[in-house]
């Protein structure tokens, strides 16, 4: 587990790393601590976070590098999982690649016993509600995409840092994302680590792969990077 | 007179479009492109947020020149197009 800045910089580190042939391409499965929100790159953060509640609750805040809406990632409420490789091991179309690795998530929820489906662009459904979440960049002939996949879901907590006007707030709003929204936890008694051991099997299955620890070269980059993700200047962009 | 102008819109099949823009009412004077659409390569919404500055506001030539931009740079666009664009800036600028 990292803060959110770390997080975003492993991802680039592993990119630059991965397109220089310094490290192989790389599937990798983390969570948030502390709890943070993370927005997309077109969005602008006053408009989708209440920073002063963030603060208060000691949650991060972070801009992506990647396209999409405003995540909470609850410490124990999600697995975020990120793949990064070279962009032609994958579809050239945007929905069929987002399809491709979308269809990973779904193999790995069907190790539980839930039947999820893709639901374009760029998300996976449970009857129709929303269980996972994704954003892909790519750059320089590389792809990177990460994800989440919900566990549990804290809707007070996550409604008090995203910025929904009051009356969203109302208990009719809440049951309308839970309508829209749906967790792991409502299909399966499986633990956190069991959700992540199933991810594991769902995004390895058919492939030659093995657990590795971060390099040196990449850690020491995402060192570098998470200062540029911690930055009042890349943060309040838009 | 500078005016201005905001509107949101939820793209039919697509993503969330918000549109922030000074303007004079009949061109573009400053324009802000957000949402949780995606652009690829990203770099792009900044060309085509600098390519619509002093653009008519009228849809035909705003969705050609976005058209333009997004061809010249070999983008893509997802969960949004130019019509859309053009569409919730005609809605910010005239209601």
């Amino acid at each position: 587990m990292h803060d959110a800045f770390t997080n975003m910089a492993l991802d680039e580190a592993a990119e630059e790393a991965i397109r220089t042939g310094d490290s192989l391409p790389t599937i990798r499965f983390y969570r948030w601590k502390p709890s943070a929100v993370s927005i997309g790159c077109f969005q602008g953060l006053k408009d989708e976070v209440d920073i002063e509640r963030c603060s208060g609750v000691g949650a991060d805040y972070v801009r992506r590098r990647t396209g999409g809406g405003a995540v909470y990632h609850d410490e124990m409420g999600e697995v975020t999982y990120s793949i990064i490789a070279q962009e032609d091991l994958f579809p050239k179309g945007i929905v069929e690649s987002y399809r491709t690795i979308c269809n990973y998530v779904i193999t790995g929820l069907a190790n539980l016993g839930i039947k999820a489906e893709f639901a374009p662009i760029n998300d996976v459904v449970v009857g129709g509600r929303k269980i996972s979440g994704s954003a892909q960049t790519r750059r320089e002939s590389m792809l990177l995409q990460h994800g989440t996949v919900l566990y549990d879901l804290d809707i007070k907590t996550m409604f008090s840092l995203l910025k929904i006007s009051k009356e969203k707030i109302s208990d009719k709003a809440i049951e309308s994302v839970e309508e829209r929204v749906t967790k792991v936890r409502n299909y399966s008694d499986a633990t956190l680590d069991g959700l992540y051991n199933s991810l594991i099997k769902g995004f390895t299955e058919g492939k030659d792969w093995s657990f590795g620890p971060w390099t040196k070269q990449e850690m020491e980059r995402a060192e570098v990077l998470s200062e540029s993700y911690r930055s009042r200047e890349w943060n309040f962009s838009r | 007179m500078v005016v201005k102008g905001f509107a949101r819109e939820k793209v039919k099949n697509g993503k969330l479009l918000y549109v922030k823009v000074d303007h004079d009412g009949t061109v573009i004077n400053h324009i802000e492109i957000l949402g949780d659409f995606f652009i690829y390569p990203e770099e792009g919404l900044g060309k085509i947020e600098k390519g619509l500055v002093n653009v008519p506001v009228k849809r035909d030539e705003m969705i050609k020149r976005i058209d333009r931009i997004v061809s010249s740079g070999r983008m893509e666009l997802a969960g949004i197009d130019s019509g859309s664009i053009a569409d919730t800036i005609l809605k910010a600028v005239f209601g």
